[in-house]
């Protein structure tokens, strides 16, 4: 069978379609409006489009994957189903009143989010389970159904069960979900010992009640997608991007929404994995710079970072404790309030700021001329002559420099007592560490070492800053892509079938057998292949065992991954797996095992880097600032393709949609395979 | 910008500069504390968030401080470097000394927050300090002292000394703190992870200096300090000029029966805040005095917070609020006095200077919250099958409201921990948790309604010996309203049905026993009666309030068996009472 796939990614304006096809290795994108009252017309018209230029395009598809914003922009917007949740009785507030903690110390002005089940309709149940699962006060089922009557008699159409330590025993949830199943409502029931198994009350319950609510309109969305490609008799696989970075069938994706939430910047991520695989690096940090963020993700051994620590819905957008808690497995990235369309200024302290505010794409910087008129990144980057102002994007804008200086000078400039060129300097550098700052901290965070990383860069802006940003970091060196403003959207199609599943058990290793822990995760392989096996049939699958520890007294877990089960191997691995993050283990403390992970994944190739041909293209000139000798010098003007082996800056090499700015001491070493790789030189 | 220029600066593209460089230093410290807490075992550090991570320059002046630490610890870190640096002058110090000091005069006044510093050198010569305060799970002395009458029963105190000498651990101090703490692995694991976060930021600094080309940090101590005091001089200078003395009276009491009293008289004038406590009741021998470092920093936090809450902290930040309070006062008391609960009381400073504000300011402060002081259950004894545990519960109750909004429910302030998750504690500790949740009515009546305050149940399931030093309060005066609004509930604690405890205080557990903790609620802001009759029905119908409360507090009619309000009989209600 030919290897052609189809992505589609519904944005707030576009629907985007990618199509690879794996015997010529072309790779076409497409753009539709997106049908915001029923996404789902949009992308089957998109599809008929498709189908009408190429005739039997779909019966010769592998598989259509599908990213959606409909999960994250329900929750965002508070668009989910009339949504209700049970719990224990005494327990109805724990999505409201949340860990207490307050996200900035000396804001006390600061809010929370509302929680997504308004109070009335969180209801409480007698039944009560111990930490170790044993029933220490039964249920009342008459009860339960007295409570489901009445909230579907409110109009609920989707209820959140969380009870507490469900983790270690859903037999009360279970009970529940089968008094709502006698009834014979019209009413979604999500438990959170399906959704999270996982300790730890109110991630669960957070978690949970997000499921609850998005899963009534991805439903009927989804089954509204399924009708349409039916009745177009598409049989192929129909998938859904998860924010983990894998895929799914369409079907899990309609009980387990919650795990649809964070789809989109996940492409780019896979992309420079494969990127760093065909490179043979074994640590990368990917740096995605659009109009409105910049997201860094760091990929160390071919393995996608994943965290369950994610949260959505912030008030502060940056700000992190100031959202709601969603914690399945989410590709553990960072968003920055630094894009091209961040928003230059200066506050009341006399800092000049950047972002979080973007003029975006609409307005847009005030170089556009599209009516945005504040100071942006794109405008900075457009009077120090890194861009062309007649080549800009692939969208043909011609870029206005003198509005461009005009914003800056007004906005930056004169509050500061600099000049034009000055500020637009200070602008660069500024954001450039605010990127590295942030860089910085998510891999001590993630107890990774930056120094070995080399920098991927992608996206609009991410080949004009990288060089800066990796000095800044200490990154030896840097990777740009050939396409770099579509790299994202090719990392859709790469995503291979994946499941993770979970189940907290917390007990002191040395309690643990050999046999309890080998049954335990094949309970978990068989739960996560009977997902993984609908999106891949008859495909191979690997499995990857992790389990979540730490010294007993301690808070924090670490994720180990486990080679093997047996209690010594296990104790072995966690010792070597805190010594890389920690510098040291100890050896009079005693491990103790929290959670329990399993990924089951199928083997699928994907998208290859294929040889591009070096084009012939005339060299010029133009004059940019140097940082180095602080004043405007010629740098060369490369085409991306271009024949030279070795560019060395100052030069600007560029491709559709993006620049790669090499400063002075860098220097850049085109790979035919598709890519430039720079060593960016120190700091001046 | 003309503070900006007044900070001396020489151009704007230094200050930029310079503000490149900060950031940076802020990066550091987060990197600092974010090592502390993965590698930390006491919960107190972990989950709590209860430490805070700076950096100095080699005179051991403040440069910068981790984004997330605990507000009273943010003010003593300028200044306990210094301190340091008195018994070990700069250049004593050899590469490879690691400090420690956990005095509460030089530090976080009490004896749990132990400060550990590192000198860092770059080429071998001293240029800063990387230092962490962690809250320590025990520092010796009797367990949950709330009646400690002096400093020796509150635990180990550590003068300034060196933990380490030239990489060489100084052992007799290693096995003194051993010998004096419950649970030493635990503690000495927490200093070890200390002082690899101080690795961590000492090799961040140093990175630092090399990536911009200092040769010393000195000059940034300089302009860091000083941008923060014009800032924050220019913030206050936008106040009108005035003085006003308020007076607030704590439930607790002094050596000679009367109720504790902190009275400031604040002199806004030229930018700058006088902060005088004359009046304020004597020191006394309860475990509840203030040192000057924890005043001074609950003094400068309501600015802070009211006028920039962006604001760098550092010794600049402290200048503009000048604070006098009389040595032997409960808040500047002199040695022996205790303070293990030191926060029963420097809580209340903030909200003596809100109170203060809100005569001058009335739209920028927040009335009295049900959140302070702490509550903060240290529960300790043995499980069934005879391991001893120890272990905390924490729940907090509800914040005052605002000239323009209510206050939040349930939420910790003016310190920063983390409530404890349920299903964790349960493993931990020998207990179930019956109840944990939000406490109708609790929220002070008001315009703008205060935040409600949560009751927590918990029963105790172990038949083995157990102890709770159960501490909480307002347990009879409740958190004031403003601008006629109405005061939040009172805080309760009880055990079984005995009576309600009329202070924090300690008790042994039996099996089935039950511990009864009702949190208060937060202060209303605004006449009750003006409360929109919307949000009264919001209020009603997701049950903060009660129907009695509705009809008695908020003057509204509702219409007989239902939670729906008649309007024209609540607005003839409501028309009698303002006329």
């Amino acid at each position: 069978m030919s290897l052609l796939r189809l992505g589609c990614d519904v944005g707030g304006s576009f629907t985007d379609f990618i199509l690879y096809d794996g015997d010529t290795g072309a790779v076409t994108m497409r753009k539709v409006p997106t049908t915001p009252r029923a996404p789902e017309r949009g992308v089957l018209e998109g599809i008929a489009a498709l189908e009408a230029e190429r005739p039997g395009l779909l019966d010769g598809l592998e598989a259509l994957i599908h990213g959606t914003t409909l999960v994250i922009n329900a929750i965002i917007e508070r668009k989910g189903a009339p949504t209700a949740l049970i719990t224990n009785e005494g327990f109805r507030d724990v999505l409201e009143t949340r860990r207490e903690i307050r996200y900035d110390i000396y804001d006390i002005r600061q809010v929370f989010p509302a929680p997504l089940v308004p109070r009335h309709l969180r209801r409480e149940i007698a039944g009560r389970l111990r930490q170790d699962g044993a029933e220490h006060a039964p249920l009342d089922p008459a009860e339960i159904r007295r409570v489901l009557s009445e909230l579907a008699a409110e109009g609920v159409r989707s209820v959140a069960v969380c009870l507490l330590h469900s983790y270690a025993n859903p037999a009360h949830e279970q009970a529940v979900a089968a008094e709502a199943r006698a009834l014979g409502l019209d009413m979604e029931v999500s438990l959170s010992s399906d959704v999270l198994p996982e300790i730890q009350e109110y991630e669960r319950f957070s978690t949970t009640a997000i499921n609850a609510y998005v899963r009534p309109p991805v439903d009927r969305y989804l089954g509204r997608l399924e009708e349409g490609l039916a009745e177009r008799a598409y049989r192929r696989a129909f998938l859904l991007m998860q924010s983990s970075g894998g895929v799914i069938t369409a079907r899990t994706a309609r009980a387990a929404p919650v795990r649809l939430a964070e789809s989109g910047p996940v492409g780019g991520v896979l992309a420079a994995r494969a990127l760093a695989a065909e490179a043979g690096l074994d640590s990368v940090l990917a740096f995605d710079m659009g109009g409105t963020t910049a997201k860094t993700c760091l990929i160390e051994g071919g393995e996608l970072p994943v965290t369950r620590a994610y949260e959505v819905d912030r008030v502060h957008r940056f700000k992190r404790g100031s959202g709601t808690p969603l914690a399945v497995p989410t590709v553990d990235l960072i968003e920055i309030g630094a894009g091209g369309g961040s928003v230059a200024g200066v506050s009341a302290l006399g800092f000049l700021t950047i972002g979080p505010e973007s003029a975006a794409a609409d307005p847009g910087p005030a170089c556009y001329g599209r009516g945005g008129t504040r100071a942006t990144v794109t405008d900075a980057n457009l009077l120090l002559g890194y861009l062309d102002p007649a080549e800009f994007g692939a969208g043909g804008i011609r870029l206005d420099a003198e509005a461009a200086r005009a914003a800056i000078l007004r906005d930056v400039g004169e509050p500061l007592g600099l000049t034009a060129t000055e500020a637009a300097v200070a602008i660069l550098g500024v954001v450039n560490e605010n990127m590295a700052r942030a860089a910085r901290m998510y891999v001590a965070e993630r107890g990774g070492d930056i120094a070995r990383a080399a920098l991927v860069a992608f996206g609009g802006g991410g080949p004009l800053h990288a060089v800066e940003v990796a000095r800044r970091l200490h990154v030896p060196k840097v990777l740009v892509p050939a396409a770099a403003g579509a790299f994202s959207a090719l990392g859709f199609l790469m995503a291979p079938p994946t499941f993770e599943v979970s189940r907290s058990r917390p007990a002191r290793l040395a309690a643990l057998d050999a046999e309890t822990l080998a049954r335990e995760f094949a309970e978990l392989a068989a739960e996560a292949d009977a997902v993984v096996s609908l999106a891949a049939p008859g495909a191979a699958l690997s499995h990857r065992l992790y389990a979540e520890m730490r010294y007993v007294g301690q808070g924090h877990q670490l994720r180990v991954r486990l080679e093997d089960t047996a209690p010594a191997a296990v104790s072995r691995a966690f010792a070597a797996a805190y010594r890389a993050a920690y510098g040291y283990a100890y050896d009079d403390l005693e491990p103790e095992l929290v959670t329990l992970r399993l990924v089951s994944e199928a083997a699928r190739p994907g998208p290859r880097f294929a040889a591009r041909p070096a084009r012939a293209a005339p060299a010029r000139e133009r004059l940019a600032w140097d940082s180095a000798s602080g004043g405007f010098v010629p740098h060369r003007v490369v085409d991306f393709d271009g024949p030279e082996a070795e560019v060395a800056g100052p030069a600007l090499l560029v491709q559709d949609g993006a620049t790669v700015h090499l400063g002075t001491g860098a220097t850049a070493r085109r790979n035919p395979r598709g890519w430039v790789e720079i060593d960016p030189g120190s700091m001046e | 910008m003309n503070e900006i220029r007044s900070a001396g600066f020489d151009s704007g593209m230094d200050a930029v500069a310079f503000q490149v460089i900060w950031s940076r230093l802020v990066s550091v410290a987060d990197e600092i504390a974010t090592t502390l807490v993965k590698t930390a075992f006491s919960l107190v550090v972990r989950d709590n968030h209860d430490y805070a991570c700076s950096l100095y320059d080699a005179r051991g002046r403040m440069l910068a401080q981790s984004t997330q630490c605990t507000p009273g610890q943010a003010g003593s870190t300028p200044t306990v470097l210094q301190d340091m640096l008195r018994v070990y002058p700069a250049g004593t110090l050899a590469e490879g000394d690691v400090l420690i000091c956990n005095d509460p005069w030089i530090g976080a006044g009490h004896a749990p927050d132990v400060f550990i510093a590192t000198p860092v050198f770059l080429d071998g010569r001293l240029s800063g300090f990387a230092c962490t305060c962690a809250h320590h799970a025990d520092m010796g002395g009797r367990l949950g002292a709330t009646d400690a009458r002096d400093v020796y029963e509150e635990g180990l105190i550590i003068p300034v000394s060196k933990l380490v000498e030239a990489g060489r651990e100084n052992e007799a101090l290693y096995r003194l703190i051993v010998r004096n703490v419950r649970m030493p692995e635990k503690i000495i694991g927490d200093i070890r992870a200390q002082i690899a976060a101080n690795h961590v930021g000492a090799e961040g600094l140093k990175r630092m200096m090399r990536d911009f080309g200092l040769d010393a940090l000195e000059p940034l101590a300089d302009r860091v300090s000083a941008h923060s005091e014009a800032a924050l001089r220019a913030a206050i200078a936008r106040l009108p000029e005035g003085e006003v003395v308020n007076e607030v009276r704590h439930e607790l009491t002094d050596d000679a029966g009367e109720r504790l009293r902190i009275r400031v008289r604040l002199t806004l004038k030229d930018g700058e805040a006088r902060l005088d406590f004359a009046g304020t009741s004597p020191q006394v021998m309860k475990p509840i005095n203030a040192v000057l470092n924890i005043t001074r920093a609950y003094c400068v936090f309501p600015f802070i917070a009211t006028l920039c809450p962006d604001l760098p902290i550092n010794a600049g930040a402290f200048r503009p609020v000048v604070v006098d309070v009389p040595e032997g006062t409960v808040l500047n008391p002199v040695y022996p006095a205790p303070g293990m609960y030191r926060s029963l009381v420097s809580y209340f400073t903030v909200e003596a200077i809100m109170g203060a504000l809100h005569r001058i300011a009335p739209e920028r402060v927040m009335a009295p919250s049900g959140t302070y002081p702490l509550w903060i259950q240290k529960l300790s004894g043995e499980r069934e099958d005879g391991t001893a545990f120890v272990t905390i519960f924490n729940a907090q109750g509800g914040q005052g409201a605002f000239a323009d909004r209510d206050g939040v429910s349930a939420v910790v302030f003016p310190g920063n921990i983390a409530s404890t998750s349920v299903e964790l504690f349960e493993h931990e500790a020998p207990f179930l948790v019956e109840r944990r949740g939000l406490l109708a009515d609790s929220g002070g009546p008001g315009r703008q309604r205060g935040g409600l305050g949560q009751e927590s149940v918990l029963r105790c399931l172990s038949g083995r010996p157990m102890r709770a030093a159960l501490s909480g309060g307002r347990l009879v005066e409740p958190a004031a309203g403003l601008s006629g609004g109405g005061p939040g509930a009172c805080g309760a604690i009880s055990v079984n049905d005995g009576p309600g405890f009329v202070r924090a205080g300690q008790t042994d557990l039996r099996e089935g026993d039950l511990v009864r903790l009702a949190q208060p609620g937060g202060g209303g802001f605004g006449p009750a009666h003006e409360r929109a009759p919307e949000a009264v029905a919001r209020d009603l119908r997701a049950g903060y309030i009660t129907r009695e409360a509705a009809e008695r507090d908020y003057a509204v009619a509702l219409r007989p068996g239902t939670l729906e309000i008649d309007e024209s009989r609540t607005e003839a209600l409501r028309r009698a009472l303002a006329g």
